[in-house]
């Protein structure tokens, strides 16, 4: 309700509205418990991760043993699969997985998005947005599973195919939003002011425009981590997920064929963990998104 | 004939995207796809004959003759016969696409359909615990994977270890009945995977549609809730939602189906697609592409036209 | 002027949750509109003008709004307390209302004439061709030109001066007895604003309704109104026939509103005089009298009481302030 004067407010826009903004995020997101609750749910699979990647647990994952579908028991406390591996280190060490698939695929896609979309966004209309438009009209124009198969053999059965198709499909959706708010950035007045005194266009981008799309960045991120997780189960099952390691899409793919004959603890636990993590994920992503720019959810 | 005018210059727009779509696929399918020379010889092949089958699948030419006899083909909608099977490859298709379509038809409108009916009614109680309710759910349906839900679906209805209701796998559509019986397990999974993400996206619609100033003014001329929500709000949401399920379309149709198709093994064409992409049946593979592509810019007309039809505002320009 | 009111609001509060606590938007507000009465209610923007406005037809969102207190009497009916759908039939058939922006107002994917037909069939039960009947002869009286023409045209088809006068048309086609305009004109370019403002008051004649009519323009009100609102931070400091109200303004803040209106003088151009500081946070109100912080007549008292709306010194209106302008012994009282 106050009016401060037209000029500060010029002035200030860029860095101390962004300081407020995060200032301001933090306080409503520290007050969401649901978004808390969830924030720690999340920091328990990170810790499990970590754990396994080093080598603190789960690392006997691959160990064979003479005990095949074993039940639940002190030795193996989720059971064993059909070659005697113990479930338990598995889903452990398949919580690893997921934290690289997850961060690998969320940080490329969101640097491939920011900067191909605030590229197009400031010089919207000329042949540079053309060119992007274009790409992302493409991409998003092959179908996914047919596009990650392809780059999969293209890849020559590369470990990375998965991830490398992952980004190159989902970085679209940053994209066109961080192009979508350079847009909108490009015509305030802190920006037009920037550039009437002469301040070189790189800089402008790289100072006054993407840091102003950093909400947007973080909340996508955590979009694209859930949807890497979620793609990596469905490519597991078809036989161009992860391989040489665990993973609880492989889990799953190797419960398809074992439901039937009544054999349900590889099924099982693979999908609690999978569905703990995206879940909290999930529940985390919306309240960021609610403390960061509540216009997105209403 | 404005709208002929306007339909031509759609289409000739949407070359570039073709293109696109069919030069990257081209690029990863074909060119760094699988070779099938040696799948397709005897043991111990000699020179010769190792030419000659090179020379029939076309892979002794430059690169850009083939990308060039891949768009005649487009052009021509003649793509040949399948490597693998002999078949002609638009037999193929006509075999495959029909049942993808049956298969998938139930769920994708029942999805879009519940969807939009749960998002109303949470947008109607928001902030309410019916609102809570809904998206809560639908964020509970949004974390559990396709895969489970297909697998937990199977275990439930088809197993002995659930209600043992309906086959377990394969496909008929002879009769109404068959088809009732090995389509609804598969419907069931479908809707249940697309309900969280629908609700969500159309309460949103619908929400920001609700803080508009004309949804005031009809309420400051006393329309009543329901009323409002179907005809002032629901008209006005109408450009997203078209949106969403047109931009579905081309993508249900081709992959949408894959999983389903290759966990119940229903020889559908994401099924074949994939088969194609796996060992190298290139024909089959440009062909889906191809006409991926191409039912995308088609998509792209229709939906051009049904804004005009739902929005004044909007010209075909 | 006397009689029962045609409406009266009584200690009306209303309160909105916010992120930073609830924040009381009007605080116990109280006022009278007669028949045929023209009340302007005049504020900065967040001084709850507008809340005011939109709480008669009890159109406050809520959540976050609340009517927390108080009462809307209409013929002696208490709105606040009416059913829902009760107060459903009084909208746009008892009262009307008219809003800033005429370009969002209206449904962007109706024909104009299919919105106010709307209107027709639900309050009066006409058929659709009556009600369309209805809209163009409705039009045609706001004098917007080819009405027949205009009523199957959408509301981006037309110009923001017509998509008042449809708004006007809209709002009047029930005959209401109270219109509420808020801010009718602020939106419209210079020439169209006086077209429209001469068309309300022509209407409110013919149509004998009274207007309430929001606004932050003191030129429109002395133009238009018989009586006036001053509302600062939720609250009214000032009630006085217009008349009055112009020649011994009481309120410190009604004089300053007062003395930074533009007058043309061809003699000399000087700046306009302001009210110094600003309007405090609502979230964040000091005691007392809300405006004291900026006030030159404040004295010890207005910072631990809260003056209460009292006679005013002269003339007929009343105020809400301790040491008032143009007291009747010239002096300020201590």
């Amino acid at each position: 309700m106050s009016s401060a004067s037209p000029v500060a407010d010029v002035a200030t826009a860029p860095t101390e509205g962004r300081r407020s903004l995060w200032s301001k995020a933090l306080y409503k997101f520290t007050r969401d418990r649901l978004g808390m609750g969830a924030l720690a749910v999340v920091l328990l699979y990170g810790v499990i991760a970590a754990g396994a990647a080093a080598g603190l647990w789960g690392q006997d994952w691959a160990a064979l043993s003479d005990a095949t579908w074993a039940a639940a028991s002190a030795d193996h406390w989720f059971g064993t699969n059909r070659i005697g591996q113990d479930i338990f280190a598995r889903a452990l060490y398949s919580t690893r997985t997921a934290f690289e698939v997850g961060f690998v695929v969320a940080i490329a896609s969101t640097i491939v998005g920011a900067l191909l979309g605030a590229a197009a966004g400031f010089f919207s209309g000329s042949w540079i947005d053309e060119i992007v438009l274009w790409l992302m009209g493409v991409l998003d124009s092959i179908p996914f599973y047919l596009f990650v198969a392809a780059i999969a053999y293209a890849m020559k059965g590369s470990p990375f195919g998965m991830h490398v198709a992952m980004v190159a499909t989902f970085w679209t959706i940053t994209g066109r939003l961080v192009r979508g708010e350079v847009i909108k950035l490009k015509g305030q007045e802190f920006v037009e002011a920037a550039r009437a005194i002469g301040v070189p266009r790189l800089v402008i981008i790289g100072r006054h425009i993407l840091p102003n799309t950093f909400h947007i960045l973080l909340v996508q991120a955590t979009i694209v981590f859930v949807a890497a997780i979620k793609s990596e189960v469905i490519l597991s099952f078809l036989g161009l997920g992860v391989k040489d390691s665990v993973s609880w899409g492989l889990m799953i793919a190797e419960a398809a064929n074992e439901v039937q004959n009544g054999h349900f603890n590889n099924f099982i636990w693979a999908s609690v963990f999978l569905f703990g993590l995206v879940m909290a994920f999930n529940l985390f992503s919306d309240a960021l998104q609610d403390a960061l720019d509540p216009r997105q959810v209403a | 004939m404005e709208l002929l005018q306007y339909a031509l210059r759609k289409l000739l727009a949407g070359i570039p995207l073709v293109l696109g779509v069919t030069f990257i696929s081209f690029l990863l399918m074909v060119y760094f796809g699988p070779d099938q020379t040696y799948e397709l010889l005897g043991k111990n092949p000699t020179p010769e004959q190792i030419e000659q089958v090179r020379k029939e699948l076309g892979y002794d030419k430059p690169f850009a003759a083939r990308y060039g006899d891949y768009l005649r083909e487009i052009v021509t909608l003649d793509f040949g016969y399948s490597n693998k099977t002999g078949q002609r490859v638009s037999d193929v298709l006509a075999r495959t696409v029909p049942i993808s379509l049956a298969l998938v038809a139930p769920g994708f409108v029942l999805g879009n359909m519940l969807g939009i009916a749960l998002a109303l009614l949470a947008a109607y109680h928001r902030g309410g615990w019916v609102d809570k309710l809904i998206m809560g759910g639908a964020v509970f349906g949004m974390s559990i994977s396709f895969l489970i839900v297909v697998i937990a679906c199977q275990i439930i209805f088809c197993s002995s270890y659930g209600l043992d209701l309906f086959p377990v796998r394969g496909w008929r559509m002879d009769t109404l009945g068959d088809y009732a019986r090995y389509v609804t397990v598969p419907t069931i999974a479908t809707v249940f995977v697309a309900l969280g993400y629908n609700t969500r996206f159309y309460r949103a619609v619908i929400v920001e549609e609700m803080t508009r100033d004309h949804v005031r003014t009809a309420m400051a001329y006393g329309t009543p809730p329901a009323r409002l929500l179907y005809r002032n709000i629901l008209k006005n949401s109408l450009i997203p939602i078209i949106t969403r399920i047109m931009f579905s379309i081309p993508l249900v149709v081709i992959s949408g189906s894959l999983i389903i198709e290759s966990y119940f093994g229903i020889p559908g064409v994401g099924k074949v697609t994939f088969d194609a992409i796996t060992s190298g049946d290139q024909p089959v593979l440009k062909a889906v592409v191809g006409l991926t592509a191409v039912l995308f810019v088609l998509t792209l007309l229709v939906t051009d036209i049904l804004y005009r039809a739902v929005d004044p505002r909007v010209t075909l320009k | 002027m006397s009689g029962e009111p045609l409406l009266s609001v009584d200690n009306l509060s209303i309160e909105f949750s916010t992120e930073r606590g609830v924040v009381r938007a009007v605080d116990n507000v109280s006022f009278d509109v007669r028949a045929g009465e023209t009340l302007g209610i005049v504020g900065e923007s967040g001084c709850g003008k507008t809340v005011t406005g939109l709480s008669l037809l009890r159109l406050i969102p809520s959540p976050p709004g609340r009517i927390v207190s108080g009462s809307i009497r209409l013929r002696g009916k208490d709105l606040v307390a009416l059913p829902e759908r009760d107060m459903r039939a009084i909208r746009g058939r008892d009262i009307s209302m008219i809003f800033q922006e005429p370009m969002t107002a209206l449904n962007p994917v109706f024909t104009v004439g299919n919105q106010m037909a709307e209107v027709l069939r639900r309050h009066k039960g006409l058929s659709r061709r009556q009600a369309l009947a209805g809209a163009i002869d409705m039009l045609h009286r706001v004098g917007l030109p080819d009405p027949a023409r205009r009523v199957k045209e959408y509301p981006h088809q037309l110009s923001g001066g017509m998509r008042q006068r449809v708004m006007i048309g809209m709002a009047l086609s029930c005959g209401p007895q109270i219109l509420v305009a808020d801010e009718p004109t602020t939106a419209l370019d210079v020439t169209t604003q006086a077209q429209v403002m001469e068309q309300i008051v022509a209407l409110q004649k013919e149509f004998d309704m009274a207007v309430i009519l929001i606004t932050h323009d003191l030129g429109v009100v002395a133009e238009s109104c018989q009586r006036a609102l001053v509302m600062y931070c939720g609250r009214v400091v000032e009630d006085a026939p217009v008349k009055s109200l112009f020649a011994t303004p009481h309120h410190p803040y009604t004089s300053g509103l007062l003395r930074s209106v533009a007058r043309i003088r061809p003699d000399r151009v000087a700046s306009l005089p302001v009210i110094p500081g600003m309007v405090p946070d609502l979230a964040n109100l000091p005691d007392g009298c809300r405006f004291r912080e900026r006030c030159d007549n404040a004295v010890a008292r207005c910072a631990g009481e809260t003056p209460v709306l009292d006679a005013a010194p002269v003339g007929e209106g009343v105020v809400a302030c301790f040491n008032p302008d143009n007291a009747a012994s010239g002096e300020p009282l201590s």
